[in-house]
């Protein structure tokens, strides 16, 4: 994870990127953060997503999917 | 709503969204707006199946079931209902406060549904009404309802010592009831009734039955089974619900008519049998135990003193069970008649079969005896009638099955003799023997008198075949062969007794217990034998296989190795002496010693058929050795041509003495080589490498001061010590293929070349091959 930018998350490309960036959430650690205060549940952490950087339902789950995996293999 | 949730404090929020099922998760500026979205959507799809939601009470008890919604809803509309119900039948006398405020959500806010609102009203109108003894007993029963056994007893008696009263009144009455109420239990209403209790999780749908114990109570039970059957068959609750309002409001106008009931003095007495009864089943038949009776009780007893407890023990009531259990005892045998009777009919039928089958054994006296034999008495006024061959004289038929029944038990001993297998013993009785048996046992030596008796009684057996003996023809009267054919006309009997060949034998002999168990025992025994040799050849023949495998496997093992001797042998002996074949008997008479040499001849054929089609190196031909035709191997390789490396791949044009590429006298002793590599070539050992493929090519034949390479242009630089020299490198490398590669050689002046190279040596030690060159393994890298 490091310090690597939002981009590099799986479902997040430039254009979401930078609606996460203006929304905050500039490093792919704090919308792990993000993730993991809501308790890794799939339901609201799309939710959120698509309420943050209108992400579909495909990117959302990249995302999700994408972050558990990460905890799933660190935490 | 909306707008609550919204301005919601962080705590609130969580409490509401535990409520609802999510998990207790940080509430943060980020995650804030996500949740409590999450509860407006949550709280809009709640309120819409649901019509009073903002309870909070009723709100929590949802949320124990959030993931069944369904269920919720009929609780609660047949709870709205059961109320009703009671309350209707009741005529709000019965509707305890306690219970109300329990139970009924409070219509306070929000959007309670129509019904919720007059249910309401209804209530508040009856409130006034109410006892306080009333409202006592309904929070006793609430209490008492865990206590299920206990409750059923004691509201029973209670209930039953009125019931007492009415049936000593009526006990004709009860009597005729009691017969008929089977049929009654069969109603759908009372299965029905039963169900509330157990669907609803906190109603007192046992209150329901009370109506059937009301002296006014008719119109609504049946309106109230109305409703039940709908509930009970999954109707939605806006259906269930309908028709449990029509009671209520038309109550006063149904209860004084008795609809259904039979015509007696006073309903009261006509309910009260018919209620226990059905209670009783009730209790018998349901495990649950049955709620509505203490109800019933509870309201027939309303306004009284409750009762001496234990009088449901005593009395008639006690016999009344014991009635009606021994009745559930006949029931079971009345609905089980059939089968049982089918069972002790089958049994019996076995019985009998055995039974036959034990009598039926040979008594021959007996069937002898049996008025349905045919006997063919001979009448003297019919001309065909001889006696002894096709009609017995009636006086003497009796002579004949005297004879036959002293026969026949030395007949039967002797069959059994014969099936034991004992030696010299014969199935039948000749009529010789049959006459000696017959004068020892008769102690009459009137020979002649016996002889009628049996002409007689062949006559008989042959018009009795029932009797089961059979006269019989030998095929053969002095040998000890058992063969003959059964004779089914007296005619034959006739040609036969002159030659003596008549027998007398079982038509359907059995074989002692005895002799069977012998003989299974020895059938068995051969029959394991059998068995036994069989498993016996398996196994061999099994064993067989494998060595025939293992045999297999070793041979191909030995083939294997003897090719790869002889394709040794080959190599090795070409490359020895030159010649590139070998004779195949040579090869054999190295690798075979002499003794072993016929021994080994299969293999040593195999090995060759197996070089032959499947060794691509070794070719069998035909050559004359010494004037001698014979199979030689040639050995077909790249090391065939040692001398000729892999990098020279063979010669453009020739460059031989008359070509013109020759060219006659060499002008200088240096030469440009071009095309020998690629410019992208960069390897390090290029100029070595260069080096021993030229000195190589040209093997020594000529004199290398030195060779150089310019990578830029691709070119090779060669000095030679002489002219002649070069002339003899021009020759041996001018328009040969080198790696693919076509190339060119030119002479160059000396001058160019001592100022490309002033450092070239203009005499002094030759080049020679490098060490891996000379090694012979050199190849191209």
């Amino acid at each position: 994870m490091g310090e690597k930018p939002v981009t590099e998350l799986a479902g997040v490309g430039e254009v979401l990127g930078k609606r996460l960036e203006v929304a905050g959430f500039d490093k792919a650690y704090t919308v792990l953060g993000q993730f993991l205060v809501l308790k890794k549940d799939k339901e609201l952490f799309q939710e959120w997503l698509k309420d943050t950087c209108n992400a579909n339902s495909k990117q959302s789950a990249d995302c999700y999917q994408c972050l558990k995996d990460w905890c799933d293999e660190f935490l | 709503m909306a707008d609550q949730v919204d301005s919601m404090s962080d705590a609130e929020l969580r409490t509401k969204l535990a409520e609802h099922g999510f998990p207790i998760m940080p509430i943060t500026a980020s995650t804030r707006k996500l949740l409590v979205k999450k509860l407006k959507l949550v709280l809009d799809n709640k309120s819409k199946p649901r019509t009073s939601v903002d309870n909070k009470a009723d709100t929590r008890r949802t949320l124990a079931r959030y993931s069944s919604g369904e269920e919720s809803d009929l609780d609660t509309t047949t709870n709205a209902k059961e109320k009703r119900g009671r309350r209707a039948t009741t005529g709000g006398a019965m509707l305890p406060p306690a219970a109300n405020k329990t139970r009924r959500p409070p219509v306070k806010k929000g959007s309670p549904a129509k019904r919720d609102s007059d249910k309401g009203s209804e209530s508040d109108e009856e409130k006034p009404v109410r006892t306080r003894e009333e409202v006592e007993t309904v929070t006793t029963r609430t209490i008492k309802r865990t206590y299920a056994a206990n409750d059923q007893d004691d509201y029973e008696t209670g209930s039953d010592s009125d019931v007492d009263g009415d049936k000593k009144t009526s006990s004709p009455f009860r009597s005729n009831s009691r017969s008929s109420d089977y049929i009654s239990s069969t109603l759908p209403s009372v299965d029905v009734n039963i169900s509330p209790p157990k669907t609803s999780v906190f109603s007192r749908a046992s209150i329901i039955p009370t109506s059937y114990s009301s002296t006014y109570s008719s119109g609504m039970t049946s309106s109230d089974n109305l409703n039940s059957i709908r509930s009970r068959l999954g109707l939605t609750s806006s259906l269930a619900d309908r028709p449990s309002i029509i009671p209520s409001s038309s109550y006063s106008s149904n209860y004084s008519t008795s609809t259904y009931q039979p015509s007696t003095s006073t309903i009261d007495e006509v309910e009260s049998p018919y209620l226990s009864n059905f209670t009783r089943r009730l209790s018998t038949l349901k495990s649950d135990p049955p709620k509505p009776t203490s109800y019933l009780d509870r309201d027939t007893n309303n306004g009284s003193t409750v009762l001496p407890r234990r009088s449901y023990i005593t009395g008639v009531n006690r016999s009344d069970v014991v009635d009606y259990k021994s009745a559930t005892d006949k029931k079971f045998l009345k609905n089980n008649l059939v089968s049982l009777a089918l069972v002790v009919l089958v049994a019996l039928f076995f019985f009998c079969l055995f039974f036959m089958y034990i009598v039926k054994k040979n008594d021959i006296t007996s069937v002898a005896d049996d008025q349905n034999s045919v006997i063919p008495i001979c009448q003297l006024n019919i001309p065909g009638n001889r006696p002894g061959i096709n009609c017995v004289p009636k006086e003497q038929v009796s002579y004949a099955k005297d004879l036959l029944k002293v026969i026949h038990p030395e007949l039967t001993s002797r069959i059994a003799s014969y099936k034991c297998g004992q030696p010299g013993t014969l199935p039948y009785l000749t009529e010789r023997e049959i006459i000696d048996i017959a004068s020892a046992k008769a102690e009459t030596a009137d020979v002649s008198q016996c002889r009628t008796d049996l002409n007689n009684l062949q006559v008989l057996l042959i018009n009795n075949p029932r009797w089961g003996l059979n006269v019989v023809q030998l095929k053969s009267l002095y040998t000890k062969d058992v063969e003959y054919s059964p004779i089914s006309s007296t005619d034959l009997i006739v040609q036969q007794r002159t030659k003596g060949t008549v027998a007398i034998t079982l038509t359907d002999p059995s074989t002692p217990l005895s002799c069977l168990f012998i003989n299974t025992l020895y059938s068995a025994g051969s029959s394991l034998i059998i068995v036994a040799l069989l498993t016996l050849l398996g196994l061999g023949l099994q064993r067989a296989y494998k060595y025939y495998v293992m045999y297999q496997k070793r041979k191909s093992e030995e083939i294997y190795s003897m090719v790869e001797q002889i394709i040794d042998v080959i190599s090795q002996e070409t490359e020895d002496s030159g010649e590139p074949y070998i004779s195949v008997d040579h090869v054999r008479d190295t690798l075979i010693s002499p003794q072993n040499r016929e021994k080994m001849a299969s293999v040593w054929d195999a090995a060759v058929k197996f070089i032959q089609r499947n060794e691509s190196r070794v070719r069998m031909e035909v050559q004359s050795v010494d004037g001698e035709d014979c199979r030689v191997w040639r050995w077909i390789s790249s090391h065939s041509s040692p001398k000729r490396s892999a990098s020279w791949q063979g010669q453009a044009f020739e460059t031989q003495e008359g070509s013109v590429n020759n060219l006659v006298v060499s002008p200088t002793p240096c030469l440009k080589i071009r095309h020998m590599f690629d410019k992208n070539d960069d390897n390090s050992l290029l100029r070595v490498k260069i080096q021993d493929a030229i000195l190589e090519k040209c093997d020594t034949h000529c004199n290398i001061l030195h060779i150089d390479i310019d990578r830029t242009s691709c070119c090779v630089y060669v000095k030679c010590a002489s002219p002649a020299d070069a002339g003899v490198v021009y020759r041996s490398l001018h328009g040969w293929w080198y790696e693919g590669r076509l190339i060119t050689v030119k002479y160059l002046r000396l001058e160019r070349y001592m100022q490309r190279f002033p450092a070239s040596p203009a005499a002094g030690p030759y080049l020679t091959l490098t060490r891996t060159a000379r090694r012979g393994t050199w190849r191209d890298e």
